[in-house]
């Protein structure tokens, strides 16, 4: 991610009509340039690319400043018509004044150069004009295309590229014709060169100016230039860091815990089918909210838990209201239900503390049953035993209590004591 | 080190992110002569690179009053014998730097360039600086490249106040 003022420059003389480079030169540099402009652009949105011709009738001539703006790119690659022949020395020097007076200054300075005719300057002045552009921190890549073009200028541009090369920053590419010139010109480092900076030119970034460079810093940012936001940058990682650990930590924790809690939810599996089993009896009840609430979760533990995962929706409710039924007409129903589930109510209450309650209190409005059901239903849930002495001793309680609603109450809440 | 009666040394206030220097060569760039630190340390200077003209922009990050500047080289025949210095100019190339008078144009000493001893500007002229250009356009011995072992701008701040920590005082 350089930031960086671009001047393009077109050759557009006389030689660009030849059709070597599909539909003609003058086409494919179109191309190119386009796609040049929108590779600058993109890799950082305040670089800039201005175009300039480099023949004409009055010489090389400014079509675009450098602007972020691709259509006036776009728009006057289409106007430039071939005419002229080339002059690189005043070309490039047009297009570093035009660079140096880009308006955002921490901009690095680049120019791209394609050629495709033979250059009528001598090699002197070409080195001339190199060093005046390496002095003035100004990198330039140069494509050469087209047949003779190419051999005639090899050894000019050759020369031309190290004089103005520093940090190998400045680049000369040769196309063979027959090819697509933006295609070659997609892998070489006029199009990469961001990504080269990246890596190879780590070094040169601190030393290029410090306005673009940057890369080789621990969080992009010299420590030197702004020390507090390099420390703020550290101290903000560390928190982050350590952040991440306790999380991590007590991720560990949990589980752990959750195993733990998965072995009772073991044992306890068959007895949370009452505990769920008593659950639907509150949903006719509006102000039992929070048990409702509770009531899917607990649904779905024990569907886990037994091999109740067949029946389908209507099966359930259907078994479920006629418990609720039951068991509410059992004065015993809550009560009878409920003692026996331990482990899978008191997690329950763990998680909504008043739902038990309420729910018990719902079905202690109910009146009075057959303790007889009660019994049956004990016996059928797995890991009860009806005959022992603890639920013996409530059933018979039950037995006793005759649904007066206040003592229900009162030993629903001895129950939860109990627990 | 040299000091200023009543001045104060505004490396503090120098923008970093737009300093430019142009000719620099890229094994010794401008860090060397400019910050705090570097230019402390003779060993580390910078260097022209093609020949021996350098062009430093320095902007602050707001408006100073200039008194006097530090320019000490670490050997006499490549350390700077005339400069020009430029006030709130942004676009300062090679050519206008040549052809023009400059604010003000400085013949140095060779024993204030070793020595590091400040030299006093024209006060008046450099009282609303934004940025300063220094222009260094020879050496003592004619030598291809000019070295600068450190470069200390003097004088004081328009304002006492850094707005770009305006935002920081507001919210605490």
């Amino acid at each position: 991610m350089v930031l960086e003022a671009t001047v393009v420059c077109v050759d557009n003389s006389d030689f660009m009509i030849n059709g070597d480079y599909k539909p003609t030169r003058l086409q494919a540099q179109a191309e190119a340039v386009n796609l040049l402009a929108g590779a600058k652009t993109g890799s950082n949105p305040e670089n800039t690319v201005g175009v300039l011709s480099l023949a004409g009738v009055r010489g090389p001539k400014v079509l675009a400043t450098p602007t972020p703006d691709l259509g006036r790119v776009l728009h006057c690659m289409r106007e430039i018509k071939p005419e002229g022949s080339v002059s690189l020395v005043q070309g490039v020097q047009i297009a570093q004044l035009a660079l140096k007076h880009r308006q955002n200054k921490n901009q690095r300075q680049r120019i791209v150069a394609f050629i495709g005719s033979p250059l009528a300057e001598e090699e002197k002045a070409l080195v001339k004009v190199a060093k005046k552009l390496k002095k003035n921190n100004v990198s330039i890549d140069i494509v050469s295309f087209g047949e003779e073009a190419a051999q005639q200028n090899a050894e000019k541009l050759e020369s031309f590229l190290n004089a103005a090369n520093s940090n190998d920053q400045s680049h000369l590419v040769t196309v063979p014709p027959g090819t697509i010139l933006s295609d070659i010109l997609l892998s070489t480092p006029v199009f990469m060169g961001d990504s080269d900076d990246g890596g190879s030119g780590a070094g040169a970034g601190g030393s290029g100016g410090g306005a673009g460079g940057g890369n080789d810093f621990e969080f992009g940012v010299d420590p030197n230039l702004d020390p507090e936001l390099a420390l703020a940058l550290r101290v903000s990682m560390e928190e982050e860091r350590a952040r991440q650990e306790a999380a991590r930590e007590r991720e560990r924790k949990e589980e752990e815990q959750g195993k733990g809690g998965q072995g009772g939810e073991g044992e306890g599996s068959g007895e949370q089918a009452s505990a769920g089993d008593s659950k639907p009896e509150t949903e006719p009840q509006p102000k039992q909210q929070a048990a409702v609430e509770a009531t899917p979760r607990a649904n779905n533990n024990e569907e886990d838990g037994d091999g109740d995962v067949e029946m389908t929706d209507d099966a359930i409710l259907q078994q479920a209201l006629a418990m609720s039924l039951a068991e509410s007409q059992a004065n015993a129903g809550g009560g009878s239900a409920q003692d026996p589930v331990t482990p899978a109510t008191t997690r329950e209450a763990d998680k909504t503390p008043q739902a038990p309650q309420k729910q018990e209190g719902g079905a202690s409005g109910s009146a009075s049953a057959p303790l007889g059901f009660a019994t049956e239903i004990l016996s059928n849930l797995p890991g009860v035993d009806v005959s022992d002495e603890n639920v013996q001793q409530v059933l018979s309680a039950l037995k006793e209590k005759q649904s007066p609603k206040r003592s229900r109450e009162e030993g629903d809440e001895g129950d939860e004591e109990d627990k | 080190m040299a000091e200023v009666k009543g001045q104060q040394d505004l490396v503090d206030l120098i923008d970093w992110s737009s300093v430019e220097v142009l000719n620099e060569s890229s094994a010794k760039p401008w860090a060397n002569a400019v910050k705090k630190g570097y230019r402390d340390d003779p060993g580390l200077y910078l260097e022209s690179d093609c020949d021996e003209q350098l062009l430093l922009y320095v902007p602050f990050t707001q408006q100073v009053k200039l008194h006097s500047l530090v320019l000490q080289g670490p050997e006499r025949a490549f350390a700077p014998s005339s400069a020009k210095v430029f006030v709130n100019r942004t676009s300062v190339g090679f050519d206008e730097a040549e052809a023009e008078a400059g604010t003000q144009a400085l013949e140095l000493e060779s024993d204030d360039v070793l020595e590091g001893k400040p030299v006093a500007l024209k006060y008046v002229k450099f009282q609303k600086v934004q940025s300063v250009t220094v222009f260094i356009g020879s050496n003592f011995e004619d030598e291809d490249v000019t070295r600068l072992s450190k470069i200390v701008l003097f004088g004081t701040p328009q304002f006492t106040t850094n707005m770009n920590e305006w935002d920081k005082a507001c919210k605490t």
